[in-house]
């Protein structure tokens, strides 16, 4: 019954030349049960897509369905949806306690039975000991709990939390993920989380979607986003540090497919099981994209190799930029490694590591 | 050399010179509130003298009562009240779902410039519009000697003030406070009332304030329209004469009398007054 389909939903704010697409097109199937996580940069349609899918903005175009049940004339009341707001949205002249049973009191839930669970909500959340103080005197992370609270207090058809950890701090975070998993695994609700931060969302969610400039760019699990991007901007905005691009000309050799670059003397090879692909495609112009996670610092055999200009230490890690002609790399390697700028290293690289797309379009060729 | 004075001195000197131009204000403003007060309690007579007394001979309390001597003076002041009272609750029915619909819904609701436009009505001279208005109000059943036609005569201008004024404060509560209640299940009515209403209400008592003492205060278009079946206070105090004679003393006595109701009402609401006008209203 809960599970969400959307169909070919559009949002346009404003008419004519002003008018602002905010979603395009977007096509997104979450199954019943489902953690999803819908991730992009600021200002990608995030927010507006939750808002469509909660009633709380009308439909341009398209299809919200419920189940079976197309919701796109539905009130927000109807369609038994929970939301977290990203700007909190808590009622200033209500306690936290009063804010958090809210939406039981609405449903006409005992008293009793109001205080209970939120009392155990506020212990989940941490937040005990502010039940009895006004909004307007919270921080900004006590604010945002008390609004995760508020969405997660009953138990609607689907939870829709709009951003709701923005605010806490890296230690706090790393628990509330944890919390909310576990909440999850024991609702088995459908779950509609957004973040622009990938780390929320690949330890989160069961499957990220992945959205950029109003239009889903690609859905999947963490290893499918990681491993085989569709496009360069998914390559880019999945992983830390980011993927690097390099521009490549295919020049076959006699015995296998070879890509050059075209600003470095840097040749890739082609692993075999790409061959095909890659002749479907055709043409001889691609992206090339590396992640430094996939660059083995090493002494012999090294394929590619450069000067290092930057060795950031990062405590469990070191992070090494070095340039080849007009191309700069990194490559993560152990935090021990002693390697000071100016000095010649080489890495070994997997060429089924290697990610290849087309120049033009940036979608995934293999 | 001897030019040593330490910055405390030179503050000094500032503070002096603060101190100084608040006493001449304060002069300024209160003193003819202070002259109201004991030419209220002086005996006609000492009204008359050509140098004027500064402190009354005989404090001649009658005053507050013979200004009652004519039952309908008292009349006056219920009739101002009671227009006053109604065209302030009518100001902020209307004004509060007009200033709601063009916070929330600007463009189903005609735009900034309907907005604005609504607003500028409150810019023009009254004066200006002061014989159109009595034709109008004269070819109605009721006449222009009514308490309905200042009633509605006072919309135009109060309605402006409270529209504009309530669509500010609308527009700083949180759109999200009232969708979210949606969600949970109320009614866009019910989330109105209950969420939304409270956080402007230190807002609209202002609003109150000031739509009640421009209707309360009203002289100009009063002394046009009423008069015989319905009188306003502020037409009642030209009356106070002796033959040609103005009788300061009582025309003051009852001014004094007219300024309760403001004053009080100013006193017991100042705590949002100035919560609603310094505009921060929905921050808490
Ligand atoms: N009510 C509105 N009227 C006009 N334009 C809007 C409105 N709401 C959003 N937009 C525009 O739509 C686009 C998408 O906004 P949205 O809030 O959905 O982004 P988002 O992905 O949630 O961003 P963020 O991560 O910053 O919250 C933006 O360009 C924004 O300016
Ligand atoms: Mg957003």
């Amino acid at each position: 019954m809960s599970n969400v389909t959307l169909s070919k939903v559009n949002k346009i704010y404003g008419s004519g030349r002003t008018g602002v697409h905010a979603v395009r097109d977007l096509d997104l199937a979450v199954p019943d049960g489902e953690f999803m996580a819908l991730l992009g940069p600021s200002g990608c349609g995030k927010t507006s897509t939750l808002r469509m899918i909660v009633g709380l903005e009308p439909i341009t175009s398209g299809d919200i369905r419920f189940g079976d049940l197309r919701v796109n004339d539905l009130e927000p009341r109807e369609r038994n949806v929970a939301m977290a707001f990203e700007t909190y949205a808590l009622y200033p002249n209500f306690t936290v306690e009063e804010n958090l049973a809210f939406p039981l009191e609405v449903r006409g839930v005992p008293p009793a039975e109001r205080r209970r669970r939120a009392r155990e909500l506020a212990e989940l959340l941490r937040i005990t000991e502010i039940l009895s103080a006004k909004p307007p005197v919270l921080s900004g992370g006590q604010q945002q709990r008390v609004s995760l609270g508020r969405a997660l207090i009953r138990e609607p058809a689907v939870f829709i939390l709009d951003e709701v950890m923005s605010h806490l701090d890296a230690h706090l975070k790393f628990q509330m993920l944890f919390d909310l998993k576990r909440l999850h695994q024991e609702l088995r609700r459908t779950m509609i989380y957004v973040t622009h931060d990938q780390v929320e969302a690949l330890a989160l969610a069961d499957r990220v979607a992945v959205m950029s400039n109003a239009e889903l760019q690609q859905v999947g699990d963490r290893n499918t986003l990681y491993n085989r991007p569709a496009n360069m901007f998914v390559a880019d905005f999945i992983g830390e540090p980011p993927t690097t691009f390099i521009p490549v000309e295919r020049r076959d050799s006699a015995e296998c497919a070879r890509l050059h670059a075209t600003g470095a003397e840097l040749v890739f090879d082609v692993a075999a099981e790409r061959i095909p692909d890659l002749d479907a495609h055709g043409g001889c112009e691609f992206m090339v994209g590396i992640r430094p996670q996939n660059l083995h610092l090493c002494d012999h055999g090294a394929t590619i190799g450069g000067k290092i200009v930057i060795n950031e230490y990062l405590g469990e890690r070191s992070i090494l930029s070095f340039v080849t002609g007009d191309v700069t790399l990194q490559a993560l390697a152990p935090p021990d490694t002693r390697m000071a700028p100016g000095e010649h290293a080489g890495f070994s690289l997997d060429p089924r590591d290697v990610m290849i797309f087309d120049a033009e379009t940036g979608a995934l060729v293999t | 050399m001897a030019d040593q004075a330490r910055p405390d001195d030179r503050w000094r000197h500032v503070r002096v010179l603060f101190l100084a131009f608040l006493g001449l204000w304060l002069l300024f403003t209160l003193f003819p509130l202070y002259f109201m007060i004991i030419t209220a309690l002086k005996t006609t007579a000492e009204t008359n003298l050509t140098v004027p007394t500064f402190w009354p001979e005989l404090f001649a309390f009658g005053n507050f009562a013979a200004v009652f001597a004519e039952a309908t003076n008292f009349d006056a002041l219920i009739d101002s009240f009671v227009i006053a009272t109604i065209n302030t609750l009518l100001s902020l029915f209307l004004g509060t779902l007009a200033g709601y619909a063009f916070a929330r819904f600007p463009r189903q609701a005609g735009g900034e410039n309907l907005a604005f436009w609504i607003l500028s009505n409150r810019m023009f001279p009254p004066v200006a519009i002061l014989v159109p208005m009595f034709f109008l109000f004269d070819s109605t059943p009721w006449g222009t000697d009514s308490i309905w036609s200042l009633i509605i005569l006072y919309l135009v201008f109060n309605l402006p003030l409270a529209t504009w004024l309530m669509m500010v404060f609308f527009r700083d509560a949180p759109r999200e406070l009232e969708e979210a209640a949606y969600l949970d299940g109320w009614t866009p009515l019910r989330a109105f009332l209950r969420i939304t209403l409270p956080l402007v209400l230190p807002g609209m008592i202002s609003v109150a304030m000031l739509c009640w003492i421009f209707a309360w205060n009203e002289y100009l278009f009063a002394n046009l329209f009423v008069g015989t079946d319905v009188r306003t206070y502020t037409i009642v105090i030209p009356t106070f004469t002796h033959g040609s004679q103005t009788l300061w003393n009582l025309q003051m006595a009852f001014s004094l009398i007219a300024m309760i109701p403001p004053v009080t009402l100013f006193i017991l609401l100042r705590r949002y007054m100035v919560r609603g006008l310094s505009l921060g209203v929905v921050k808490g």
